[in-house]
């Protein structure tokens, strides 16, 4: 393995314009009960992250030293060598900033054999009659090292647990999947006692009609995959992708408007964060990937867009300072009531597929389960189809809000103009 | 389809966060520099000292896989060119607990103080027991050792590529070729085998990028194997119906949904079978109450027509191998025969808790990951259609994008890039972008009525945290009925 110290005497003796290391020491503990099996893992790793200047601009390279690889030297020269053959325009590294105070620990797990960890909490959920679960619990602990050219040095230490079950009940299943940085966050025992009301409900759906509707999207639903339909606004605000002209995110513009009206001039119009230093937050870190300090930013203000997320080399071409790019979002709450006054409504608990072009911010949405009403009749299949920037844009949000893996915000918003197709 | 350059790139493998703005010029042409490794035979001793230590604490069926993985990705652009590298190394030892727990022990460490600190922590000082003796196998091997490709090579390679389209349509805003090389040695030892393999993949693609209205339009081509490098290449005629696909206009109406007679191109009849392997074909998913219903052995999923095959022994195959990651001999598997399905896809532990009969398709994401069954190399079984004939009226499904299938309703969707209209025989010009089929997939496949004889094969790589990232797919064209509609809004 290569050594740390070794390491920084080879970049000092080989300069080059600038660099970054990161090392890593991983530990993971997994049970899956199923096959009854326990799985550890040990992981130590070095990244480095080579800036080199020449006469065709700025190339960059990440190498990594794993576990058979003791050669600090040859790790270095590699490195060298692979940014001078990716040579891009000329660009000059940002001052180093403080990394972002987060904590990304949970505390209760110190001191335990993950693996151990896994297997008691598995075996301590409840048992309900007629529901079978088959879960798999991994949970990590990751100790990150960051030390750079410019002096900059950090440390932290950071949790993540995922859970993965299969749930069997009423002769039908589902699967759920939940990722948060702590085991409170995980709410294991709520996750199955939703998933089997569910599917008491599934048993007895319906196939839904095609036809023009509104939309509840409420918790797990909002956020399906991790940020759910707000990821729409994240692809709109990479950089990159906004720097090509392909996203409609422009900013200091409205997100959106309908005829004459402006998404900037409605009751509530819609504001919105990226907040990598969310306590907690799955998307949390001090660091970007390439050691720029992560900060919090406005995505979405009032209606208009209003930030991007910058990585270093796209934050110094546009002479801005970097954010560590869009990671937790943080969404206002509203007003909404609860109820909707549409002639049908599709109420959505479960979604089994979400599909969103990056680019258009148009979304397919697959029904796992919803409640139609009037009538709150069962339904399942079916596919939603959503302009996703106008119908956010234009949301109800409710004031109760939810905290779950990279997203706090509403609990429940309502889409006045949905298509199920 | 609608895609940056960072996808673009991503899809041919060079989306690295820091490797990717390539341009003008390419470096220094210096030789790879790869690490020393210990050699295999040291190895494959620290494996054999690890599963005595494990047998010696009393755990059955103690076993030890070790793998050293190198990568490289060269790629050209419009804008320049540029090579990654990455390298990754590691080790696993299991064992059955007396309390009926299969323990997994992962290091980073691929040494001998690693290995046998791995050992340790599950086994604690328990004197080594001696393991039935074999001999060594090594079950591929490689004229060539990619180790020495340098990336002055690789760069040739990929260059070799663009040079076959000398002339390049001005509407071509974005162009790429790149060349990938995927070289993995992995051992597993346990009591009464001590195997070894090489498994070399390599891919050849490029990209062509024309836009159409408001949307950007992919053509893309490429070719995936397992062997040499200069085993398969691209050639002029790909490259130009790459051209060709990105340049086709695009019929500027919105498309009318509706239930058709359609001809699955083989990377779409390729996507869907792939889709329902890894989804329902599996061990795993058979536990699952609506699987069992209608997937259940003996069933009858298809039409007569279809027969699929999964045989990680194909030779050159991309997604094949000798032995699985838990070290089982490769072999042929049938899945589903005239319709039926008559195998599923299994690791040891679906075998050991009377889920499948077979296993062979224990895969782990990079060799070391959890354990999960899955397909290797799925053959759809060619039948005597000409492709050229196989459809009167109705679409041609063009370029498979994605396909998903629900397993607990057998709902289907399928992305493809195109459908090229067909009246009485013939193309009658109508091509639309963006189209989803859908529908139920035991409806799909059993309305097949025609199987070509002409078939290709496709590999896929999947980036992240995909469990199976090689796999591969022989597929005919497959003629049958569908409910097609479009996959987004026109404009």
């Amino acid at each position: 393995m290569i050594d740390r110290g070794e390491l920084l005497r080879v970049l000092a003796d080989r300069a080059p314009a600038d660099w970054v290391m990161f090392e890593r020491s991983i530990e993971r503990g997994r049970f899956a009960a199923a096959k009854a099996t326990a799985r550890s893992e040990r992981m130590r790793r070095i990244e480095l992250v080579v800036y080199v200047d020449g006469d065709r601009g700025r190339g960059s390279a990440r190498v990594v030293g794993d576990g058979d690889r003791d050669d600090a030297g040859e790790l270095v020269a590699q490195a060298i060598e692979l940014a001078r053959a990716s040579a891009g325009p000329a660009w000059a590294s940002a001052p180093a900033s403080a990394p972002a105070r987060v904590t990304l620990e949970d505390e209760t797990l110190r001191g335990y054999e993950l693996g151990d960890a896994a297997r008691a909490l598995l075996a301590a959920i409840p048992s309900r009659a007629g529901v079978t679960i088959a879960p798999e619990l991994e949970l990590a602990r990751e100790s990150v090292d960051v030390i750079a050219r410019t002096g900059l040095t950090a440390s932290w230490v950071a949790t993540l647990c995922e859970l993965d079950a299969l749930i069997v009940a009423h002769d039908r299943s589902v699967t759920v999947q939940r990722r948060a940085r702590t085991l409170r966050g995980l709410e294991i025992d709520g996750v199955v006692a939703e998933a089997a009301r569910d599917l008491e409900l599934i048993a007895r759906a319906r196939t839904p009609a095609a036809g023009p509707c509104a939309l509840v999207l409420r918790g797990d639903a909002m956020v399906h995959g991790g940020l759910g339909v707000w990821a729409a606004f994240a692809a709109q605000a990479d950089a990159v992708v906004e720097r090509q002209g392909l996203s409609r995110y422009r900013e200091g513009h409205a997100i959106a408007r309908r005829g004459e009206q402006s998404a900037e001039h409605i009751l509530e119009p819609l504001a919105m964060w990226s907040d990598g230093a969310l306590p907690f937050g799955t998307l949390s870190s001090p660091l970007g990937d390439e050691g720029e300090a992560v900060r919090k930013f406005a995505l979405v203000e009032r209606g208009a867009a209003a930030g991007l997320g910058l990585a270093p080399r796209e934050a110094a071409l546009r002479r801005r300072e970097p954010n560590g790019g869009v990671r937790n979002l943080v969404v206002a709450s509203g007003s909404w009531s609860g109820t909707a006054d549409a002639a049908r409504t599709i109420d959505v608990r479960r979604v089994r597929e979400l599909h969103i072009d990056r680019y258009t911010g148009e979304a397919t949405l697959e029904i796992a389960l919803a409640l139609e009403q009037p009538g709150d009749h069962p339904i399942t299949g079916g596919t939603l189809r959503l302009d996703l920037i106008d119908a956010l844009a234009f949301a109800r949000r409710s004031p109760t809000r939810m905290r779950t893996g990279a997203y706090e915000g509403p609990s429940d918003i309502l889409i006045d103009r949905a298509e199920l197709v | 389809m609608t895609w940056s350059r960072r996808e673009v790139l991503g899809t041919l493998g060079l989306a690295s966060a820091h490797g990717l703005w390539l341009a003008a010029g390419c470096g220094p042409h210096a030789a790879p520099l790869t690490p020393k490794p210990a050699s295999a035979g040291e190895i494959r001793a620290w494996l054999h000292d690890a599963v005595e230590r494990l047998t010696g604490a009393g755990m059955q069926d103690a076993r030890a896989l070790a793998v050293v993985r190198d990568r490289a990705v060269a790629g050209i652009d419009v804008l320049g060119a540029g090579v990654t590298r990455t390298h990754a190394a590691g080790a696993i030892l299991t064992g059955l607990r007396r309390d009926g727990i299969r323990i997994e022990r992962v290091t980073s460490e691929l040494t001998a103080d690693g290995i046998a600190a791995a050992a340790r922590a599950l086994a604690g000082d328990a004197r080594p027991t001696a393991i039935a003796g074999s001999s060594h196998q090594q079950l591929t091997a490689i004229a060539r050792d990619p180790a020495e490709l340098t990336n002055a090579d690789l760069l040739a390679e990929a260059a070799e590529i663009e040079a076959l389209e000398p002339a390049r349509s001005s509407r071509i805003v974005y162009a790429a070729a790149a060349v990938e090389v995927d070289d993995a040695n992995v051992w597993a030892v346990a009591s009464g085998f001590d195997r070894a393999q090489r498994l070399v993949r390599y891919r050849r693609s490029a990209v062509r990028v024309a836009w159409s209205g408001t949307r950007p339009v992919i053509g893309e081509v490429h070719r995936a194997w397992r062997g040499e490098l200069v085993d398969q290449k691209l050639t002029a005629d790909e490259l130009a119906s790459a051209t060709h696909a990105a340049l086709g206009l695009v019929t500027p109406t919105a498309f009318d949904g509706g239930v058709y007679p359609i001809l699955l191109e083989p990377s779409v009849a390729a996507i869907i079978v792939d889709a329902a392997a890894r989804g329902l074909l599996t061990a795993q998913a058979s536990v699952r109450p609506e699987v069992k219903r209608r997937l259940a052995v003996g069933a009858r999923v298809a039409a007569p027509l279809i027969s699929v095959t999964d045989d990680p022994t194909v030779a050159g195959a991309y997604g094949g191998y000798g032995f699985d990651d838990e070290g089982e001999l490769a072999a042929p598997l049938v899945l589903v025969d005239h319709g039926h399905v008559v195998g599923v896809l299994a690791d040891r532990a679906a075998v050991a808790s009377g889920h499948a009969a077979t296993a062979g398709r224990g895969r782990r994401r990079d060799h070391l990951g959890p354990v999960v069954a899955g397909p290797s190399h799925v053959r759809i079984a060619t039948g005597v259609g000409d492709r050229a004939t196989m459809l009167d009226d109705g679409f041609v499904l063009e370029g498979g994008v994605a396909a998903s299938i629900d397993p607990s309703s057998d709902r289907l969707i399928v992305a493809v890039a195109r459908g090229r209209e067909r009246r009485a025989g013939r193309d009658t010009g109508r091509v639309f972008a963006d189209l989803e089929l859908v529908g139920s997939l035991s409806d799909l496949l059993s309305s097949i009525t025609g199987v070509s004889q002409q078939h290709e094969l496709i590999g896929r790589r999947d980036d992240g945290d995909a469990p199976l990232p090689w796999r591969s797919m022989d597929a005919p064209w497959l003629a049958g009925r569908g409910e097609l509609r479009a996959r987004r809004r026109l404009g």
